[in-house]
């Protein structure tokens, strides 16, 4: 016996959500060449097959692109400090893909070292996410590559499976999960069968190896010549988290903000003195592997890369990760 | 066109005119074509020219890491070959320095790109190497219909064009992509870099995506040659060309000016006529 | 203290000392008695310090761990925020956040001789140890200090380094670089590692901080090799682009090592293994 939610109950599943004052998030068509992830204002808006992932990522959910974090007021001499509020909206991801869903545990990590990151915590415990297995990958997926697949469920409060062109069986993984699909789904005996995944594009122990020696290796500099050091890549990435802080107010006060920020640019690392440990866009790259496939994982034992392939798609030198790995850490 | 091409880059290194050919090439994974960087005349068979040729490369001009690798080829299309002029009108490469390798060109992309579409320069000008011929079954395009997106757009109310921007702008977000591949964007420390003062918030809110987005339009005014490069390389679908071009547009209705056309043209920006209008002071 | 990690303690200014044309050193204190009853560092810890309205900022903390009335910190004026803390005044609220980062391991340093090396801005990540060392005088060795700058006016705390000398067992060499003299100076002219190598330090039973421009490190730390003193005995601060001080925004890393979480104290042992993004 499985559970099964009709193509016809999604609709009126996600109006009582939005209803309920509940934030639901999930693929949405933008134009006919362009999916991506963003909040719902009517379940009309989802759109859950016809492209195999969207160009952006669900990491918005818990790691937002603008965040305040405190603001301040100035009085004579003195600083009044107001707390952000935090969010207090339960939110739902409905048809995030494997590779989106992973994303999360990696991240818990890094925003959990040491401190607790109340904003991302705080988003993170609100957040249900209910998986869509693929029906699809194309060249740039390499989800297989790095131990996930078209149906993993790691991240993920429940996975959807299609079992045919409206219907999908739902498998409640946690908690969460089970609360959210109560009342929703029915009994059914339809099982839906998860795709193969792409075949293994690189070695990751190999890949390993040749981290360990190959910080002063010549391809990371070759491999960045086409590099143009912009973010399309980090921020379409589902795990990239690097992020800024800065003041934006006028005479009388302000916020403090945190904003995405990414590697790649030219003046990341650069000293208040000029000095710049990474001056050029192949010492960059490397940093973005380096942190991905072995700073990372040694840390907090999870690859900060899920193998979505967005970096690629929306790379306009069509770089991204795989073509790097590819070339250093090839497969026999 | 494309063995013809190959053999001009083996010729052009292996006696010395360039230590380096910049061009296209086939991506490992799928049908893309990338930036290429061809060093040795045994490389040059990594070259393609198709109809997935989309980059600018003269962008890489200005990056130091190619500019190390030496003296350059570069291929260039119609519309690429309009930006190197712009950039060597506003002294940013040495033109005697450099091999231009001008492909003849129907069009790129599937179907054909809008720029594709009001093209005139098919067989790129100033080149030193001319590849291939343009097919006669398509003439440039003239004037009219140059701009018809903009026009279209245009004819909205402002209420309509207003609410069309905010759902495209709110979901930019400032990874500078559009900036990144614009042969036009070269300011070694950019505007929205500065923070003394700041003058456009770094935020990808929606006051911070359009001061940035406004503010790059008014800088490329009479400059953009219509790339396309900023709209393909955007990773969030927003249609910048509907933006950018239409400074294009006023530097050309107001000043007979395009951008990358004459050589002889002192830039917009950096010349003054007696017979510039002036209607907007009073 | 919040549960927001990245909220300042709010700090009242209480002095602002001129070093140079172009540095400065501000004390400040707790607002909130709490805060300030709670708290305590390590020297070689570092703070993250706003000018609200204008940013963060990230120093040493240049005062010694034992002083209980107000930490200190000294910036030269460089960009937007130390331009914003260049005109904080007494009274005014600057924000803090820390200590952050490992601090100078003090318990490896009893009973040894201790060398103290710097370089113009980069007195204040020594002051503190300095100051800790002649203030607990009897739990450490000798201590040398050689420090110098391009001129006399560029010379950080050197008030201060006439008090050092009165210490017992303290030697003190400053220096400025050849042409930075003025025509009653009374110290040493060469670079800072050549005065190093002048002075004849003993290496025995000794540790040595060295923090300074990248080119001052290079070509002391040879004359230091020489006079016997092991990579595991030398020590610097690093400092590298901060944003959360917490290892969280990705900025520090020079590979797997932090330098807000796992540094910025660093022996040269260990330097030499870390990949050189510094």
């Amino acid at each position: 016996m499985s559970e099964l939610l009709s193509g016809t109950a999604i609709r009126p599943w996600i109006e009582r959500l939005l209803a309920d004052g509940k934030r639901v998030a999930g693929p949405q068509r933008v134009h006919e060449d362009l999916v991506q992830y963003a909040w719902l204002t009517s379940a009309d808006q989802l759109a859950l097959d016809g492209f195999v992932r969207p160009s952006n990522s669900i990491k918005e959910v818990v790691f937002p692109r603008h965040e305040q974090l405190y603001g301040y007021q100035f009085k004579g001499k003195r600083i009044e400090l107001l707390p952000a509020e935090l969010p207090t909206k339960e939110q739902i991801v409905i048809g995030a893909r494997p590779c989106d869903a992973a994303a999360l545990p990696a991240l818990d990590g890094v925003f959990n070292w040491d401190t607790q990151d109340e904003f991302y915590n705080r988003r993170r415990e609100l957040t249900t996410v209910v998986t869509l297995a693929c029906g699809a990958y194309d060249a740039h997926c390499f989800c297989t590559s790095v131990g996930l697949g078209p149906g993993d469920v790691r991240g993920s409060d429940a996975l959807l499976i299609a079992v045919d062109d409206e219907n999908y069986e739902v498998r409640c993984l946690t908690d969460k999960g089970r609360r959210l699909f109560a009342g929703v789904t029915t009994e059914s005996s339809a099982v839906g069968r998860v795709m193969e995944g792409p075949p293994v594009q690189f070695d990751l122990d190999k890949l390993g190896a040749f981290l360990a020696g190959g910080y002063d290796n010549p391809a990371w500099q070759a491999a960045a010549m086409r590099c143009l050091g912009c973010a399309a890549c980090a921020y379409t990435c589902p795990t990239c988290h690097c992020f800024d802080i800065v003041d934006e107010g006028g005479p009388s006060g302000g916020t403090r903000v945190r904003n995405w920020d990414a590697c790649q640019f030219s003046m990341f690392t650069a000293h208040a003195s000029g000095h710049n440990p990474r001056g050029n866009q192949g010492q960059r790259q490397r940093q973005r592997i380096y942190h991905k496939f072995q700073i990372y994982p040694e840390k907090f034992g999870a690859l900060l890369c899920t193998g979505c392939g967005n970096c690629t798609r929306n790379c306009p030198a069509g770089l991204g990760v795989l073509p790097i790995l590819k070339t250093i850490a090839p497969t026999p | 066109m494309q063995e013809e091409l190959r053999q001009t880059c083996r010729r052009l290194l292996t006696d010395g005119t360039v230590q380096v050919v910049i061009g296209y090439g086939q991506a490992a994974a799928d049908d893309r074509v990338v930036p290429v960087f061809i060093t040795r005349p045994e490389d040059a068979d990594q070259l393609v020219w198709n109809d997935r040729c989309f980059a600018n490369l003269a962008k890489y001009l200005l990056r130091k890491e190619v500019a190390a690798l030496g003296r350059a080829a570069i291929c260039v299309k119609g519309c690429d070959q309009r930006a190197l002029l712009v950039l060597e009108q506003e002294s940013q490469i040495d033109r005697s320095q450099l091999t231009v390798i001008g492909l003849a060109c129907d069009g790129v992309g599937e179907p054909r790109q809008a720029k594709c579409q009001s093209c005139d320069v098919h067989t790129p000008r100033q080149a030193d190497i001319t590849v291939g011929q343009a097919s006669a079954g398509n003439p440039p395009a003239t004037a009219d219909g140059r701009y018809a997106e903009i026009e279209a757009f245009l004819k909205k109310t402002p209420a309509e064009r207003m609410a069309y921007w905010k759902a495209e702008l709110s979901r930019c977000v400032k990874c500078y992509a559009c900036r990144q591949v614009c042969p036009m964007c070269y300011c070694r420390q950019c505007i929205v870099d500065k923070n003394r003062p700041v003058v456009i918030s770094t935020s990808a809110t929606l006051k911070g995506n359009f001061a940035w987005q406004i503010t790059r339009a008014f800088h490329l005014a009479g400059r953009c040659v219509g790339c396309d490069e900023c709209t393909r390389a955007c990773p969030a679908g927003i249609d910048l060309r509907l933006l950018n071009l239409s400074l294009a547009k006023a530097a050309e209705e107001n000043f007979s000016f395009r951008a990358g056309m004459d050589p002889a043209a002192d830039p917009i920006i950096g010349a003054y006529s007696q017979q510039d209008h002036e209607e907007f002071i009073r | 203290m919040s549960a927001n990690i990245y909220q300042p303690d709010l700090m009242e200014v209480i002095q602002v000392r001129q070093q140079t044309a172009d540095v400065k050193s501000v004390r400040i204190a707790f607002r909130d008695p709490e805060q300030a009853r709670a708290f305590s560092f390590r020297v070689g810890q570092f703070g993250i310090f706003s000018a609200f309205g204008a940013g963060e900022s990230t120093f040493n903390i240049c005062s010694s761990s034992d002083w209980t009335d107000f930490i200190e910190f000294c910036f030269r004026r460089t960009g937007r925020v130390t331009e914003a803390l260049w005109n904080a005044e007494e009274g005014d609220t600057i924000g803090f956040r820390g200590p952050y980062g490992n601090g100078y391991p003090l318990e490896k340093w009893k009973g040894k001789n201790l060398i103290f090396v710097g370089g113009g801005i980069a007195m204040p990540p020594i002051r503190c140890a300095i100051w800790y060392a002649l203030e607990n005088r009897e739990q450490f060795g000798d201590v040398t200090i050689v420090y110098g700058a391009r001129t006399v006016g560029d010379l950080v705390f050197a008030n201060e380094l006439d008090r050092w000398a009165e210490f017992e067992g303290v030697r003190v060499v400053r220096c400025v670089d050849p042409g930075g003299e003025t025509p009653d100076w009374k110290g040493e002219i060469g670079f800072v590692p050549t005065v190093v190598e002048r002075a004849n330090i003993s290496g025995e039973n000794a540790v040595a901080l060295v923090v300074g421009p990248p080119i001052m490190i290079q070509f002391t730390l040879p004359v230091l090799a020489k006079i016997g003193l092991p990579d595991a005995s030398i020590y610097t601060s690093l400092e590298n682009r901060m944003k959360c001080g917490v290892g969280k925004c990705g900025r520090c890393n020079c590979g797997p090592v932090y330098v807000c979480k796992e540094g910025p104290v660093f022996t040269l042992e260990e330097l030499k293994r870390m990949p050189k993004d510094y």
